[in-house]
């Protein structure tokens, strides 16, 4: 009903859909846009058209019942699978393996990525032991880069999260980072002492401990 | 005696925080005398192990004997205010912070597995997929994984009948020759093939020897069949395939 040439609503949402689709990575809502107006030759809509439309074709693969979703992942788009066909698309790719983070490179990659941009020594005080083979793996699997080197002695190198690892994570951006849990919290929870009872039973433990009782 | 070895713990923060857990001591009053003493047990029963990580869990070790040594001093230090210093403080400040990131990382990996039951088109690369899939394996292989295949090989073999105390009969040395002899016919081997049929003296002269070859890069150790046996193949042969 605008004075202005607009795209029609069909054209908005095909272009949406198979920029969507046919990308091998997080399409951004700018690209989208920039497309549109380069082979509509008309104006060039706003990211929130292009959110709008995203969402509403999500409502349309949600009413007709289809497993394609579009997920904001990494400041863009990327259509993928819902929860409940994993069963099927494990069963089909078993022999693709996913590759398996071990704890040191979690926790590494969890320091790092809430106190981005970070030097290894701010890494290996919270840790408490040497960072410098996680590191090394965290950049070889492109989870993190080198961002440049801080400003005090010895320049040493600073470490932040890539694109890659807020796809691998389903994070949209970092603030899309779930909040570190206060101390106070984490010391409370029923989990804290549930942590402590998995311990005890991995490792074939008796709770009975005859040391603790002096 | 506790059946938890070091490599059960990402490192000495850990290590202390299983402790306290254990033994449900309050981490804002840590009874520093008794969990240095466990800490202590534990670390020297791992030392012998001469594994590079020892030296992290030395360092606290030491951290955690001053701290001891300071809270037996019959004058506390003072703070500018004149207010005490408690000499743990500096520890629990970095235990809670350990403690919120170990959180943070459990979380991101839930993340991550909701995350990985969605597929994306990507997922039909299998060959890049394949190619990080075998980086991992190495990732999670350390040289208790060799050592339990050797153990597995030993276990199915009986005692050697006659107990010669004077004589060695299989040299890591001897066994280097026989390591490299056997790789050059055959290029690339499983150990369990490797020492089948053999006494235990020989099989565990061999592993060393493997060990030490690889550590000198001679050979290439490629853990497999489940942690049950490992493969050995000629490090020049895998540079002329490449």
């Amino acid at each position: 009903m605008t004075s202005i040439a607009q795209v029609s609503d069909r054209t908005l949402l095909h272009v949406v859909e198979a920029l969507v689709f046919a990308a091998n990575e997080p399409v951004g809502a700018q690209q989208i846009a920039n497309t549109l107006a380069k082979t509509t030759r008309d104006r060039l809509l706003d990211d929130s058209a292009i959110d709008g439309a995203v969402d509403r074709l999500n409502e349309l693969y949600e009413s007709n019942g289809h497993v394609l979703r579009i997920e904001r992942w990494a400041g863009g788009y990327r259509m993928a699978t819902v929860d409940a066909a994993s069963v099927y698309l494990e069963e089909f790719f078993k022999q693709v393996r996913r590759v398996k983070l071990s704890r040191p490179l979690m926790e590494t990659l969890a320091i790092l990525s809430y106190r981005q941009p970070v030097t290894r020594v701010e890494i290996d005080q919270v840790r408490g032991v040497n960072s410098d083979y996680a590191l090394r793996k965290l950049l070889e699997l492109e989870l993190i880069s080198i961002t440049g080197r801080a400003e005090t002695v010895g320049q040493p190198l600073l470490y932040a999260t890539t694109d890659h690892f807020l796809e691998t994570f389903g994070l949209s951006d970092l603030g899309d980072l779930p909040d570190l849990r206060d101390i106070e919290a984490l010391l409370d929870d029923p989990e804290f002492s549930s942590e402590r009872a998995r311990l005890l039973i991995l490792n074939g433990l008796n709770t009975a401990d005859p040391e603790s009782d002096d | 005696m506790y059946q938890v070895s070091l490599r059960d713990f990402e490192g000495p923060l850990d290590l202390l925080l299983f402790l306290i857990q254990r033994d449900e001591v309050d981490i804002f009053d840590i009874p520093v005398a008794r969990i240095t003493d466990e800490y202590l047990t534990f670390v020297n029963s791992a030392e012998e192990l001469n594994l590079d990580s020892v030296a992290d869990f030395i360092y606290l070790a030491s951290m955690l004997i001053r701290i001891k040594a300071k809270m037996l001093l019959p004058r506390p230090e003072l703070d500018d205010q004149g207010e005490i210093i408690d000499p743990r403080q500096a520890l629990v400040e970095q235990l809670l912070e350990y403690i919120r990131f170990k959180d943070a990382a459990a979380e991101l990996g839930l993340m991550r597995q909701r995350r990985e039951r969605m597929y994306t088109r990507g997922e039909a690369s299998r060959a890049h997929q394949l190619e990080e899939t075998t980086e991992a394996t190495l990732v999670n292989t350390t040289v208790y994984d060799l050592i339990g295949a050797l153990r597995r090989v030993l276990k199915e073999v009986p005692d050697d009948p006659q107990v010669t105390l004077d004589s060695i009969e299989h040299t890591v040395a001897q066994q280097r020759e026989f390591v490299m002899a056997w790789i050059r016919v055959q290029r690339s081997g499983r150990f369990e093939f490797m020492v089948r049929g053999q006494p235990k003296g020989f099989m565990i002269a061999t592993f060393l020897a493997i060990l030490e070859l690889a550590q000198r890069g001679d050979v290439v150790i490629t853990p497999d069949y489940g942690h049950r046996d490992f493969e050995i193949a000629s490090a020049n042969g895998i540079v002329e395939q490449a």
